[in-house]
C-alpha cells in the first residue's frame, strides 16, 4: 500500500520486503526504538496495535520480531525484525512506553530468550520461576532435568515482587531493582487456587479496605511448553496440542494452525472442509460465549445462571460428540480439510438447535440481563476506552466492546466467512455491561452465520490429500483467526523440515488478564472478581 | 418519582428472572443417570473412546506390524513388538506382529494413529470407563494371545 | 382442634405427682432441652435436604438421589461424614476465640429457635417481650461471625467478617422496625398473645396495606441477616472462598452450616408467627363450613406449612439473584428498606388508630 511504503520510506536504516499484506522490516537494534516509535507516533498512519513479539534464536543470533497493525487498514501488518549478536548478555531497546502490552510480551521473550529490554520497568520472568536455569526456547538450552530440579520449597515471594529493572539513568545503563508493593500494603493473594480465577492464575492484589489499588498478575502455573513441545513434533502431530491451548475454543486454534501449514504448502482445501470448519468453528463460538456468560453470572453469584449456560452448552457438545467423536478436545481440522465428514445427523441436529439457542437466548435475557442487581453492577464499572483497548492488544469481544473494530473474519476473511452475511457486533461504551451483553449478541450473529451456511455445505471431498510426511517449505507464515476471546495468531518459522523451526501462538488472553491491571484498580472486590469474568479468560491460552 | 419508579421496574426485572426459573423447574431435568443410562443415549459411535484392534470369528486381526501408528503418535503411547516368522506357504521369513502394547495413560486420542494405519487395523471404540486403581492396568495389549493376520479377501 | 398443650400438661401433671416441684422442674427443663437440639439437628437435615433438591429442580438438575429413596438420606449421611470429620489443626490462629466462635454462632441460633412457639403448649420460653427477646438474641451471631473471621487469621475471612458486620448490624434496623409495626398492631411482645389475636384474621390481612410492606420487607432484611441468597457476600464463594468459614473444618465447619440453616428456618418462623397467624387455621369471617375444615388440620402442621413456603421464598430468591456488592447492600438498606420502613410505621399507626 502506497501510504505504508512512503512511510517505511522515511526509515532509512531499514531493509524491507513485501509478501502479501506483510512488510518485513529489518533494523538494526540500535535504531529499533526510533523505527518502532516512528510507526507508532507519525500523523501520517499510526501502526497503534501491536499484535504479537516473537522472540527467535536464528542460531548465531538472538531476534525478536515485532508484529505490528494499524487500526485504519487492519488487513496490512507489518513485521518489525531486529537480532542481537550477544548471546551471553543480549540486550535490546524496550518498546514498553509506546505500547502497553509490549512490557508482557517482552516478558515473555525474556523469561524463553534471555534478552533484556533495556528500560522496560518489570523484567520478572514471565511463565518460569525466578530461579529457573537456562532459557528454554533457546537452541543450546540444555535440558538436562539436574540444571532445573523438581524445586522442594514453595516460591520466594520476594521473586513475585522485586523487579529487576535496566535503566538508562543519565545516558548509562544501570542494573536496578524496583520494589512492586510497598511494605505497609495490604496483599491479598486470588490464586493460584481460587474459584474465580478461571484456571489457576496467581492475582496478587493491594486492597485498601475493599478497594483495589494494585493488580499483579502471575503467570506460568500450568505451562506447558507447548512451543517447545512443538519444534520436535511433525506438522500433524502439533494439531493435537493446539486444541489445548484455549480449550474453549479449541477447534478454532486448530483451524487457524492448519490455515498457517497450508498457507505454507500452497494447498488448495476443498470448499466443502472449509464450509465444515466454519459451522465448527461458529458452534465452538456459541458454546465459548455460553460458559463466559455462565462463568460471569456465577462469579456474580448467580450460580442457576452458569447452570443453565452449561446445559444449553451440552447441546453443541453433543453435536461435536457425533461429527468429531470428542467434546471438548474436538480434533477435528487437519492439514487440508477435516478429519472425517460430517455426521448424516450433523445439519439436522444444528437446525434443531438454532432455535433451540434463539429462545434460550431470550430467557438468559430475562434472568440475567435485566436483573436490576446485575445491571447495577456492571453498569459504571471497568471503563475501558478504544485507544486503551488497542494498545492493550485486548482483541476479540472485549475490545469490541470498547468500539475497536478488529474482527478478523472481517478484516481477513478465511475460510468460509465471505459467504455468510453476519454484522461485526461493535458497542462504544467500553464498560462491563457492553462487554457482557456483547457474548450475547455474537452468539446470536453466530447462529446467523450457521444458519445461511449449514444448508449450502458443497459436494465434494472433505479433505484435500496431502502426502504422507509433510514438510513445510523455508520461509515465515503468519495466521490470523478470530478465536473466541480475540485474534489467535500463529506464526510458524520453517527451514524446510517436518517440524517447525519455531512455533508461536498469539495468546489473546494474556492481554486480557493485563487488561485487569489497569480497569481493575479503583474497584472493590467483587468487581474484580466480574471484571476477570467479562473479560473471560482462559488460563491455559496464555501457560502455554 | 424516579425513586419510585426504580423500585417498581426493579422488582418487575427481578420477578421476570423469578419466573425464569420457576419455569425451568417445571421442565423436564436434563441430568444424565449415568450408570443407568449406559448405553441408551451416548456415547455417540464416532466417540474416541479406546484404542482396539478388531478381531474376527477366527482371532484373526489387520496389523502387519509396520509400525506406522507408533511412529505418527505424537506421544510415544503405542509400542508395536513385532517378530519373524516364516511364512507357510512360501517358506520366506515375515516380520508379524507379537504384542501391540498401549498405553492408555499417555493417550491424548488425537487419532493420528488410526488414520494413518494403511491396513485400517485399528479403530476407537466408544468404551469410556477408563478408570483404574494402579497406572500399570492402562497399559493394555491390544491384540489377542494366540492371534494371527488375516487372509487377504481375494 | 388438637393442642400440643394437652400432651405437655399430662407430662407436667404427671411429673408433680411423683416428684418434688423443684425436681420436677428440673427434669421438664432437660426434657424441653433435649427436644429442642433433636428438633434443631432434624430440622436442620431436612432443610438442607429441600434445599438441594429445591435448588437442583431450579437449576434442571435431579439432585441428591442416591442415599436412599429420592436421595432423602443424603443429608443424614453427609451429618455422620461431618461428624468424622477432623478436625484440622490451623497453624497461628487464636485458638480459643476461633473455637469460641463457632459455639456463639450455634448458641445464639439455638436460643432463637427455642422461642418460637410451634403450637398452643409446644413453646419452650414465653416471654412477654418475646419479640424482644428474639431480636436480641439472634442479634448474637454477629458477634461469632466477627470472632471466626478475626480469629482465623485470614484475609478472606477478615473481609468476610468485615463485610458481615456492616450487613447484619444495618438489616437487625429494617428488621426490628418491621417487627415493631406488628407489635403496634397487636399491642403485645408475647408471641402466644400475637398468635391468639390472629385467629379470625391473620395480621397481614388485619394490618393491611402497612402489614404487608412490612412484611415483604421484613423478608428482605431477614433473608439479609441470615447471609444467604443475593445477599452472601460474607461468605461469597466466588469472591472470598467461603469468607468467614474458610478455615474451619469438620463439626466446627458443621456449626456454621447448621447455623446458616436453621437462621433461614427461624426467618420464615418469625415471619409466619407474627404476619402469617403462626399455627393458626386459614379463616375466613362468614364461611363457617370452610373454617371448621381447616381447624381439623392440625396447627403443627399449619405452623410449618406456612414456614416451609416462607423458606421456599427464600430458596426462590437465592438460585435466581446474583450477589450485591457492598455498597448496593448498604445502599438497600440505608436508601430503600429504612425509609420504607419508619414511614410504614406511621402508616401502621394510622391504620391502628383511625382504621382499626
Amino acid at each position: 500500500m502506497k501510504v505504508i511504503d512512503e512511510l517505511l520510506s522515511k526509515l532509512p536504516f531499514a531493509t524491507t520486503g513485501l509478501k502479501d499484506k506483510t512488510y518485513t522490516v529489518s533494523v538494526p537494534k540500535e535504531n529499533l526504538y526510533e523505527a518502532a516509535s516512528f510507526l507508532k507516533k507519525n500523523d501520517k498512519l499510526s501502526f497503534d496495535f501491536l499484535m504479537d513479539v516473537v522472540g527467535m534464536d536464528y542460531g548465531d543470533n538472538l531476534g525478536v520480531i515485532y508484529y505490528l497493525s494499524a487500526t485504519q487498514y487492519p488487513s496490512y501488518i507489518i513485521a518489525l525484525k531486529t537480532a542481537t549478536d550477544d548471546r551471553e548478555d543480549p540486550q535490546i531497546d524496550s518498546i514498553s512506553d509506546l505500547w502497553e502490552s509490549a512490557g508482557l510480551y517482552e516478558r515473555e521473550v525474556h523469561d524463553f530468550f534471555g534478552i533484556r529490554f533495556v528500560n522496560n520497568q518489570d523484567m520478572r520472568r514471565l511463565f518460569l520461576r525466578q530461579d529457573w536455569n537456562g532459557y528454554p526456547l533457546r537452541k543450546d538450552y540444555d535440558t538436562n532435568p539436574e540444571l532445573n530440579p523438581i524445586p522442594l520449597c514453595n516460591e520466594d515471594l520476594n521473586d513475585m515482587e522485586n523487579m529487576p529493572v535496566i535503566e538508562m539513568v543519565v545516558g548509562e545503563k544501570q542494573d536496578n531493582v524496583h520494589k512492586l508493593f510497598d511494605a505497609e500494603e495490604y496483599i491479598v493473594n486470588f490464586g493460584p487456587q481460587h474459584p474465580a480465577t478461571h484456571g489457576v492464575l496467581h492475582l496478587r492484589v493491594s486492597l485498601e479496605g475493599e478497594m483495589i489499588k494494585k493488580v499483579d498478575p502471575n503467570f506460568g502455573y500450568i505451562h506447558r511448553g507447548i512451543e517447545k513441545m512443538s519444534e520436535a513434533y511433525t506438522y500433524p502431530q502439533i494439531l493435537h496440542l493446539t486444541d489445548r491451548l484455549d480449550y474453549l475454543s479449541g477447534t478454532i486454534n486448530r483451524h487457524g494452525t492448519c490455515l498457517a501449514v497450508e498457507k505454507g504448502l500452497e494447498l488448495d482445501v476443498p470448499e466443502r472442509a472449509h464450509y465444515i470448519r466454519t459451522i465448527i468453528d461458529e458452534l465452538t463460538r456459541v458454546a465459548s460465549h455460553l460458559l463466559g456468560w455462565g462463568c460471569m453470572a456465577m462469579d456474580m453469584g448467580s450460580i442457576t445462571a452458569f447452570v443453565y449456560g452449561m446445559r444449553d452448552r451440552e447441546k453443541i457438545m453433543d453435536i461435536f460428540e457425533e461429527t468429531c467423536g470428542g467434546r471438548l478436545m474436538a480434533n477435528y481440522s487437519v492439514i487440508g480439510g477435516v478429519m472425517n465428514d460430517i455426521h448424516p445427523n450433523f445439519q439436522k441436529r444444528v437446525k434443531e438447535f438454532i432455535p433451540y439457542m434463539r429462545k434460550m437466548l431470550k430467557e438468559h435475557h430475562l434472568l440475567f440481563t435485566g436483573n436490576p442487581i446485575a445491571r447495577d453492577r456492571m453498569e459504571g464499572v471497568g471503563y475501558l476506552s478504544k485507544e486503551q483497548a488497542i494498545s492493550l492488544g485486548a482483541t476479540g469481544p472485549t475490545g469490541r466492546a470498547s468500539g475497536w473494530s478488529n474482527d478478523v473474519r472481517k478484516i481477513e476473511p478465511y475460510a468460509a466467512y465471505r459467504h455468510a452475511d453476519f454484522k461485526e457486533v461493535l458497542r462504544s461504551d467500553g464498560l462491563t455491561f457492553d462487554r457482557y451483553i456483547i457474548r450475547l449478541d455474537e452468539i446470536e450473529e453466530s447462529l446467523k452465520i450457521i444458519e445461511q451456511l449449514i444448508d449450502n455445505i458443497p459436494g465434494g471431498a472433505y479433505a484435500a490429500k496431502t502426502k504422507a510426511i509433510i514438510k513445510l517449505p523455508e520461509g515465515e507464515f503468519h495466521q490470523r483467526v478470530e478465536g473466541a476471546r480475540g485474534e489467535f495468531d500463529v506464526y510458524i518459522n520453517s527451514k524446510g523440515d517436518k517440524s517447525p523451526y519455531r512455533i508461536k501462538f498469539r495468546s489473546p488472553c494474556m492481554t486480557l488478564v493485563n487488561t485487569l491491571k489497569s480497569i481493575a484498580v479503583g474497584t472493590k472486590v467483587a468487581d474484580l472478581i466480574m471484571l476477570g469474568g467479562s473479560l473471560d479468560y482462559v488460563v491455559p491460552c496464555i501457560d502455554r | 418519582m424516579d425513586y419510585i419508579k426504580n423500585i417498581v421496574t426493579g422488582i418487575w426485572h427481578l420477578m421476570q428472572g423469578m419466573y425464569i426459573t420457576m419455569l425451568n423447574m417445571i421442565r423436564p431435568k436434563v441430568t444424565e443417570q449415568y450408570p443407568e443410562n449406559r448405553g441408551k443415549v451416548f456415547p455417540h459411535e464416532r466417540m474416541r473412546g479406546l484404542l482396539v484392534m478388531p478381531h474376527n470369528a477366527d482371532n484373526q486381526h489387520k496389523c502387519t506390524a509396520c509400525g506406522i501408528c507408533a511412529l505418527n503418535c505424537p506421544n510415544g503411547t503405542i509400542q508395536v513388538i513385532s517378530k519373524k516368522e516364516t511364512d507357510e506357504e512360501t517358506g520366506k521369513e515375515k516380520k508379524v506382529l507379537d504384542r501391540y502394547m498401549y498405553d492408555l495413560g499417555s493417550c491424548t486420542f488425537c487419532s493420528l494413529c488410526t488414520i494413518s494405519c494403511p491396513q485400517n487395523a485399528i479403530e476407537w471404540s466408544t468404551n469410556f470407563e477408563h478408570a483404574t486403581f494402579t497406572r500399570p492396568k492402562l497399559d493394555e495389549q491390544l491384540n489377542r494371545e494366540g492371534s494371527t493376520l488375516m487372509k487377504k479377501v481375494k | 382442634m388438637f393442642h400440643f398443650e394437652v400432651v405437655t400438661q399430662w407430662i407436667d401433671r404427671f411429673l408433680r405427682t411423683y416428684l418434688q416441684g423443684g425436681w420436677a422442674l428440673f427434669i421438664e427443663f432437660v426434657l424441653i432441652g433435649v427436644v429442642v437440639l433433636t428438633a434443631y439437628a432434624v430440622l436442620a437435615l431436612i432443610l438442607i435436604y429441600v434445599e438441594r433438591k429445591v435448588c437442583a429442580f431450579f437449576q434442571c438438575r435431579i439432585g441428591p438421589n442416591r442415599v436412599g429413596p429420592f436421595g432423602v438420606f443424603q443429608s443424614v449421611a453427609d451429618m455422620i461424614k461431618i461428624l468424622l470429620k477432623e478436625l484440622i489443626k490451623i497453624d497461628r490462629v487464636d485458638p480459643r476465640l476461633f473455637r469460641l466462635a463457632a459455639y456463639l454462632v450455634i448458641i445464639a441460633s439455638i436460643c432463637t429457635f427455642g422461642a418460637i412457639p410451634f403450637d398452643k403448649g409446644l413453646h419452650a420460653v414465653d416471654f412477654n417481650i418475646g419479640v424482644f427477646y428474639l431480636l436480641a438474641v439472634s442479634s448474637l451471631g454477629v458477634v461469632g461471625i466477627l470472632l471466626a473471621g478475626w480469629a482465623s487469621n485470614n484475609k478472606y475471612t477478615m473481609i468476610g467478617a468485615m463485610r458481615s458486620g456492616a450487613q447484619l448490624i444495618s438489616y437487625e434496623l429494617s428488621c426490628g422496625l418491621a417487627l415493631m409495626t406488628i407489635v403496634m398492631l397487636s399491642g403485645s411482645m408475647q408471641l402466644s398473645v400475637i398468635v391468639e389475636q390472629q385467629s379470625y384474621a391473620w395480621n397481614i390481612f388485619r394490618g393491611g396495606i402497612p402489614a404487608i410492606i412490612a412484611f415483604v420487607i421484613y423478608l428482605i432484611a431477614g433473608h439479609a441477616e441470615t447471609n444467604r441468597g443475593p445477599f452472601d457476600l460474607p461468605e461469597a464463594e466466588s469472591e472470598l472462598t467461603a469468607g468467614y468459614h474458610t478455615e474451619y473444618s469438620g463439626i466446627q465447619f458443621g456449626f456454621f452450616y447448621l447455623a446458616e440453616y436453621l437462621n433461614m428456618f427461624i426467618i420464615a418462623a418469625i415471619a409466619t408467627t407474627l404476619f402469617l397467624g403462626g399455627w393458626m387455621p386459614l379463616h375466613i369471617p362468614g364461611w363457617d363450613g370452610f373454617n371448621e375444615v381447616m381447624d381439623y388440620i392440625p396447627p403443627v402442621l399449619w405452623f410449618f406449612a406456612k414456614s416451609f413456603i416462607c423458606v421456599f421464598l427464600a430458596l426462590w430468591v437465592r438460585w435466581t439473584m446474583p450477589r450485591l456488592r457492598i455498597d448496593q447492600l448498604l445502599n438497600l438498606e440505608w436508601k430503600i428498606l429504612m425509609p420504607i420502613s419508619l414511614l410504614n410505621i406511621i402508616l401502621m399507626a394510622i391504620w391502628v388508630i383511625w382504621i382499626i
